[in-house]
């Protein structure tokens, strides 16, 4: 089995390594929104001198954590994936004996990481040496202790956006839901502002939501911001969406290759 | 190297499609927007054949027949509506690893390869996927190779590569685990006349060397000539024929074309022999088509009556007869 995930991995990475460029413009596009909250919110701060109790440096700091947890956590399987339901190249992934999304798909978001990631860390590099940041509250232990909740988070959000995908069994197109998908994720994980900053009610929704397992939660965790029974309590969030993410993804799998019709190919 | 033990079986096997339907135009795009209209298109219905192992048997039928349905039912691609099936005693559907590793689809398209990398890479990464030890690799991609001549090729992105080129790896990347059932669906389409030979040629030496039983759809008789002892047609969906390709031709059309070649040019009608038909041959010969029981009787009429300078005697053309046999 690593055998297989080690060539996935050298077929992805080399298919991918094809489309840098593309790749290059993707990113450039994607860090156009946090940085443009980035500023907002620091020219809101040093205004007012702080927005409920939060610094310009707090602003910097999650914003520039965000990139990277961001980069870590989403996912492009609808791009990987919906199109093959859609004109049934899929049934070449489906005469392999292996599960195409858990090994295929999963290695190819990997390797589309691996690369942003790449590119990314020298214009983070460059954000950071423009908006000093003062990064002292983050420890090695949160560090650390980030590893797993980012990992979760990825996972979850995988497997939600691999089942919203696999609606196309039904649907044939899912970009609409998927924007649907995707709006609920900007509101919900913090991508948009810190959550403390949000209503009371979505930041109440958002607890029990998965989303801001995705971003806040990884990030706060960075930043030292959470106390002991916070982290205990998301952790355990995290375990029990990825049961019902995994679930979820499973059935309606199993019932969407039940329909498939392998059009054309 | 046929054997008596059953590989494949249907029994009633049924798939029907739900498609939607609408006129042209925008008004009915809209119109269908609210209410959609479904026709029912059964486009296998309760097919019943089996294959033993060892065999080749072509599975005929113009287009939108059910060849592609039945051979993605058999493959695992598609759940039927209704009836049964077993590939090596296993239901396809069920998509069982075990199952996957011992059978090939092989489509005149792509959908084995990765598109933007060389072959060789898929190759490896079939290795891992099918579980195939690394000295099984290197022999079985080494026969590959020879039947195939993979080597200036296979280092190139595939999506280089001509469709000839292409449709060789397709083979290549889909035998590579040395599958016992091979479905070929139009295994031939779109290669010159060469290239369609040299697949025939290995898809004999495969079936010789391994005993794989082979199910292939194609519409080049040459194909079905060269490697089908044995014939399936199916036409709107079901079982038409399903037996040797001579009985065929005996029993649909039982009949012989006389060719006739005249010494001298003269204005001679050999229509009062037989039904003149019309052959493009250019080889200077009349052709009539005479019922096969009185092919002597004629025969020697003609060679009495005319100063005949060639004559053959030859089987109705298999396009011909399969033709007759979609229609009859």
């Amino acid at each position: 089995m690593l055998k297989i995930y080690l060539r996935l991995w050298q077929v992805n990475w080399s298919e991918q390594w094809q489309y840098r460029a593309n790749l290059l413009m993707y990113l450039l596009y994607w860090l156009v929104s946090p940085i443009v909250y980035l500023i907002v919110w620091i020219t809101i701060a040093n205004s007012q001198g702080s927005v409920n109790g939060l610094t310009a440096n707090d602003f910097v700091t999650y914003y520039l954590v965000l990139l990277i947890v961001d980069q870590l956590t989403s996912d492009i399987t609808i791009h990987i994936l919906a199109y093959k339901i859609q004109d049934g190249t899929l049934s070449g992934d489906l005469l392999k004996p292996i599960h195409p999304i858990l090994t295929n798909t999963l290695v190819n978001n990997l390797a589309f990481k691996a690369l942003t990631l790449m590119a990314l860390i020298p214009i983070w590099i460059l954000l950071s040496l423009f908006f000093r940041p003062d990064f002292s509250a983050v420890s090695w232990s949160s560090l650390l202790l980030a590893v797993p909740a980012v990992i979760f988070g990825f996972l979850i959000s995988f497997l939600l956006n691999a089942t919203i995908t696999c609606l196309a069994f039904w649907t044939t197109r899912v970009y609409s839901i998927s924007e649907f998908y995707y709006a609920l994720v900007v509101l919900f994980s913090g991508q948009f502002v810190r959550l403390e900053l949000m209503p009371p009610l979505i930041q109440q929704l958002s607890q029990y939501l998965p989303f801001q397992l995705f971003l806040y939660f990884p990030i706060k965790l960075i930043l030292g911001e959470l106390p002991p029974q916070l982290i205990m309590r998301s952790f355990i969030m995290d375990v029990i969406w990825l049961i019902v993410a995994f679930l979820l993804f499973n059935w309606v799998w199993r019932e969407g290759v039940k329909r498939f019709s392998a059009v054309g190919a | 190297m046929v054997t008596d033990t059953t590989v494949i079986t249907l029994q009633n096997l049924s798939k029907t499609y739900q498609v939607p339907e609408r006129e042209g135009g925008f008004g009915a795009a809209v119109r269908s927007f609210f209410r959609r209209r479904y026709r029912q298109v059964q486009a296998v219905q309760q097919v019943s054949f089996s294959l033993c192992s060892g065999e080749i048997v072509g599975f005929l039928g113009p287009n939108g027949a059910g060849k592609t349905t039945t051979l993605k039912m058999l493959s695992g691609l598609l759940h039927p509506t209704s009836g049964t099936a077993k590939v090596l005693s296993y239901t396809p559907w069920e998509r069982k690893a075990d199952f996957l590793r011992l059978i090939t689809l092989v489509m005149g398209q792509r959908n084995r390869l990765a598109w933007d990398i060389p072959a060789i890479d898929s190759f490896l990464l079939n290795q891992a996927i099918y579980r195939i030890s690394d000295e099984d690799y290197k022999r079985t991609l080494k026969e590959l190779d020879d039947l195939l001549e993979l080597s200036p090729i296979m280092r190139k992105p595939v999506r280089n590569l001509s469709l000839g080129e292409r449709m060789k790896c397709e083979l290549a990347a889909g035998l590579l685990h040395r599958p016992q059932v091979l479905f070929l669906d139009e295994p031939t389409i779109g290669l010159d006349i060469t290239a369609q030979a040299r697949i025939r040629e290995f898809l004999l030496e495969y079936n010789r060397r391994t005993g794989a039983t082979i199910l292939l759809t194609s519409h080049y008789m040459a194909d079905v000539t060269s490697l089908c002892d044995r014939i399936i047609i199916i036409h709107h969906g079901q079982l038409r024929y399903d037996g040797s390709l001579t009985s065929l031709s005996r029993r649909i059309a039982p009949y012989k074309l006389i060719g006739v070649a005249l010494g001298e040019v003269m204005d001679c009608d050999l229509r009062c022999y037989g039904d003149l038909v019309s052959t493009e041959n250019g080889d200077g010969k009349q052709y009539i088509q005479v019922h096969a029981e009185q092919v002597n009787e004629i025969t020697a009429r003609i060679l009495q009556d005319l100063p005949v300078r060639d004559l053959t005697i030859e089987d109705p053309p298999i396009e011909d007869v399969i033709e007759r046999a979609f229609n009859e």
